[in-house]
């Protein structure tokens, strides 16, 4: 369960992120982020899915239909070139605030 | 793709993407399912928040809200019927008023370029006049740098072979159709090339009504020769219906500008600089890239130059303004000249005026429209508790709401621009407008339709969406202040329509100052035939011994201008610092007794006279407040003495009952500008024939218009009678609106109380306080509107002043009559449907409910 909620366009990053790793679909994307933070982070359908349209919209990534393990047919997401390159843009900020943050709490 | 056009991909894929979606959603539960999760949340609301991303909800909601609102509209067809009949009234009134100022103001001539036209006129510090002598404007076409080319227009009547009445002509240079871009019906027109140089042949472009009435439309006609005052001219075209040239009026044709001497035997205008010339009406188009200003810059020079070798014709520093020359606007200045500051445009005024009068129809309309929206409202309390009980917010009600108001007022707008466009149309024919003046709505004219709508929609469907939207009918505080708001507006509107007509009434039962019944007007032109001052006197001279021996003529006099003619004279007096515009007219010593315009202390005008004055009783008032005003001194450009007072009579602004009258006497120059007066013993139509015959007879050269003054008054008030029924008609609509509304809101009344009148009833109520009851709370919303309406009503009508004939503005018959009339029928109205609370019966109104 999360402890709290996720800070605001930490979702994006994240699931840009995992998209990176292949094509996905809305499950799996949840299902990756809840296991790779081990357990922490749990995607509600309420906030993947707008999401994702904003990133579809921005148009980061495109959308595909494909056959799910439980053979159904679902969409699978995959990164555009642009998508990567936001990906990095937005990792770099993240980084860049991060470290801020960090020298505010270690020096303060 | 940019994010934008991603968007709208979104938009027009909705449907596919929205299924997509779903199927996206529709997995994922199922996948947590199997995984154990449990799935929270509603879906379609959870699929209407991802949805949300794409930034398109908006027309979801709002094309449910339409589609909801055509249903409603549909299930409804009698409320839709009289909401859409009361905007198209209130739009239309509006509508028709907008397009009038889009004519005359906004709406470009249809003529070649019509922006870089610019309409000159003369100005000095001490005088001013609309037309320039034609030397001057010659002098300014030839030598200017800013303007390409100067238009000029010389209005003037003639005579034509086989046509009983003088007809207008215009004398136009000879650029006039080639720059105004106009095409020829038949044969061609005017050009520069050939007509313009002196000593051409003469010839003559015919319009094309003229064509048709006269020669019945005969396409030989190009080439014949006619006699125009008696000179061979050659017709060589006929101009195009829809070309109106630089004029209000319809000429019956055009001739070139030098050729004017030739048809006017000995007219001077070519050379003559003294503004009592005729002279021309000057327009000029602008170089590209020149502005106006650089125009009036340069003109100033010109003149300033032209001075120095025509010191009298020109005056001292003496500029040339202009005014925008492509709208018809710039056509309405007529030939005023005058002394003083120039006379401000009614114009703006009398629109402002218009613009009030239709906005209160609007106003009625619109808060008629709203209480039928509120009751409405109550009707549909069911409908709308249901709404908020599954969910609906307050901002989405009042915007589901609001949109019906707007779906209605679109359609009104809509029924409005046709009302409007009809009701244009049909004040155009009635006042015979020119034929080429388009009224057919442009798109100025339709966006003014469809913003008075919006705005309607704003202010009749906004605060009973509100209301209803939080559920509290009950208050009847909208409501009252909405009756209030009908009744002021339509009692402003009746009072208005009131006076109107009570003018009329008045200016036909009571006479102007002066006897206009027995008067023939002869003007014989002599100005334009170029008489000097000394042949003009012995050619009146022999007229008026001529007229005074016809049997049945009473007395003969001159005047510079003629009763209700065209021309004006103004002067302004500076009298303690306020200018007082006064109508100037010059006149021998018979003018009073054959006006029959009294004289009230002093002496008239006698021969000989110079320096001296006569002024209205009007005049001595504004001048002198209670002085006597002889022997005073008044301040016409020239010092003259006050040696009598006359009566006061409104010669040349018949409607205006602030017009103020100075009459000197004739001056050496004035004789081939005077006009003859001839007082008949019976009727003028009697003698009009031998008037002319006798005039005619004099100089064969000569073929003076004789016209009954009797005739000009009664076209002068066709125009008032116009006004009148215009204004009664939209007061009319106005009261009858109100009047509904009145009786819709006292039927709601009744019905709400049935119950509480049935117990009073029981309790053995009396029918007076049963009525009371359903009445009482009407009483003071009625009261206030009447007594704002006539307190705006009072304030209004100041500006009416100059258009009442002499009626005051606050005339008491006026007011109580409208105010009578309008309480009886209101009461009635409001007495109709409160007779049903009489008819009440108790034991069904307690188990009612």
């Amino acid at each position: 369960m999360p402890k709290k909620e996720m800070p605001a366009g930490a979702l994006t990053l994240l699931i840009l992120r995992v998209l990176q790793s292949g094509p996905m679909h809305g499950y799996a994307i949840a299902q990756r982020i809840h296991v790779l933070s081990s357990d922490q982070l749990r995607v509600e359908e309420g906030a993947l899915y707008p999401t994702l349209q904003k990133i579809l919209l921005g148009g980061y990534a495109k959308a595909a239909w494909g056959t799910s393990e439980t053979n159904r047919k679902v969409r699978f997401y995959s990164l555009t070139p642009a998508g990567r390159k936001q990906l990095e843009a937005e990792l770099s900020e993240y980084e860049r605030i991060h470290d801020a943050i960090q020298t505010v709490l270690r020096t303060a | 793709m940019t994010g934008f056009f991603r968007r709208l991909y979104y938009l027009a894929h909705r449907r596919r993407l929205e299924d997509e979606l779903a199927t996206d959603m529709e997995v994922h539960r199922e996948m947590s399912a199997a995984a154990g999760g449990t799935p929270l949340g509603n879906t379609l609301l959870l699929r209407e928040e991802a949805r949300d991303a794409w930034g398109w909800t908006w027309i979801d909601r709002f094309s449910q809200d339409v589609r909801y609102a055509i249903r409603g509209i549909r299930k409804s067809p009698g409320f839709t019927l009289a909401a859409i009949l009361m905007l198209a009234i209130g739009i239309g009134a509006n509508v028709a008023a907008f397009a009038f100022f889009d004519l005359m103001v906004l709406r470009p001539l249809n003529v070649r370029d019509p922006s870089t036209l610019l309409r000159f006129h003369r100005r000095s510090p001490q005088a001013y006049a609309f037309a320039l002598p034609y030397p001057e404007a010659e002098f300014i076409g030839s030598n200017s740098r800013t303007l390409s080319a100067l238009l000029l227009v010389n209005y003037t009547r003639v005579a034509v072979e086989r046509v009983d009445k003088q007809v207008e002509a215009h004398f136009v240079s000879a650029n006039y159709f080639q720059e105004l871009g106009a095409g020829a019906r038949l044969g061609r027109l005017i050009e520069p090339a050939g007509d313009g140089k002196p000593g051409a042949d003469p010839v003559v472009v015919l319009s094309e009504g003229f064509w048709e009435r006269q020669f019945g439309g005969d396409p030989q006609v190009v080439g014949r020769t006619i006699h125009v005052n008696g000179k061979v001219a050659t017709v060589i075209g006929v101009a195009s219906r829809d070309f109106g040239g630089l004029s209000m009026d319809d000429p019956a044709l055009w001739a070139p500008i030098l050729q004017q001497p030739y048809f006017a035997a000995g007219s001077k205008l070519l050379t003559d600089f003294s503004v009592e010339s005729p002279g021309v009406q000057t327009w000029g188009r602008l170089r590209p890239g020149a502005t106006p200003k650089a125009a009036e810059d340069e003109l100033k020079l010109l003149a300033g130059e032209l001075r120095s070798q025509h010191p009298t014709g020109i005056w001292e520093n003496e500029s040339l303004p202009s005014e925008p020359g492509g709208y018809a606007q710039s056509l309405m200045n007529g030939n005023s000249r005058g002394t003083g500051a120039e006379v401000k445009s009614k114009l703006y005024p009398m629109f402002a005026l218009l613009g009030t009068l239709v906005l209160l129809i609007l106003a009625v309309a619109c808060a008629n429209l709203g209480s039928l929206l509120l009751a409405r409202g109550v009707a549909r309390q069911r409908e709308i508790s249901i709404r908020v009980s599954v969910g609906a917010g307050t901002s989405r009600l009042i915007r589901q709401l609001f949109t019906e108001s707007l779906l209605l007022a679109i359609l009104g707008s809509a029924a409005g621009l046709a009302l409007g466009y009809c009701i244009l149309r049909g004040l155009m024919t009635l006042t015979s407008a020119p034929a080429w003046l388009n009224v057919v709505p442009d798109w100025r004219v339709t966006m003014f339709a469809l913003a008075v709508g919006v705005a309607s929609a704003i202010f009749f469907g906004l605060a009973p969406a509100w209301q209803i939207a939080r559920q509290r009918h009950r208050s009847n505080f909208v409501r009252q202040i909405l009756v209030a708001a009908q009744v002021a507006a339509s009692c402003v509107l009746l009072i208005v329509a009131g006076l109107l007509g009570r003018a009329l009434d008045h200016t036909m039962s009571t006479n102007p100052g002066f006897d206009y019944d027995r008067l023939i007007s002869i003007d014989s032109g002599l100005s334009r035939h170029g008489y000097s001052p000394a042949r003009a006197r012995a050619y009146l001279d022999a007229l008026e011994a001529r007229l005074q021996a016809l049997p049945g003529v009473e007395s003969v006099s001159l005047t510079l201008l003629p009763p209700l003619g065209r021309g004006a004279i103004s002067g302004g007096v500076t009298v303690n610092g306020h200018d007082i515009e006064t109508q100037l007219n010059r006149v021998d010593s018979r003018f009073f007794e054959t006006m029959k315009i009294p004289l009230l202390r002093g002496r008239g005008l006698i021969q000989g006279d110079t320096g001296v004055v006569v002024i209205s009783e009007s005049l001595a008032r504004a001048a002198f407040s209670g002085q006597d005003p002889l022997g005073k001194k008044l301040d016409f450009g020239s010092g003259l003495t006050v040696v009598g007072v006359s009566g006061n009579a409104r010669l040349t602004r018949l409607e205006d009952s602030d017009s103020v009258e100075a009459y000197m006497p004739i001056e050496p120059g004035d004789p081939p500008s005077l006009h003859v007066l001839v007082k008949t013993a019976g009727r003028p139509e009697d003698l009009a024939a031998r008037v002319a015959s006798t005039a005619r007879a004099i100089d064969l050269d000569v073929i003076p218009d004789i016209e009954l003054v009797k005739s000009r008054f009664e076209r002068k008030l066709k125009g008032a009678e116009y006004s009148a029924l215009a204004v009664s008609l939209l007061g009319g609509i106005a009261h009858v609106l109100a009047c509904l509304g009145i009786v819709g809101v006292v039927a709601y009344a009744v019905s709400q109380r049935t119950k509480e009148i049935g117990i009073r009833m029981a309790l053995g109520a009396t029918s007076a306080q049963v009525l009371s009851i359903v009445l009482r709370q009407f009483s003071r919303p009625v009261v206030a509107g009447m007594l704002i309406g006539g307190g705006a009503a009072v304030a209004l009508s100041r500006t009416l002043r100059g258009y009442l004939y002499g009626l005051s503005n606050l005339d008491p018959v006026a007011y109580l009559a409208t105010l009578s009339l309008f309480i009886v029928t209101i009461m009635l109205a409001a007495l109709w449907p409160a007779r049903r609370a009489l008819r009440v019966d108790p034991l069904r109104a307690l188990r009612h409910e």
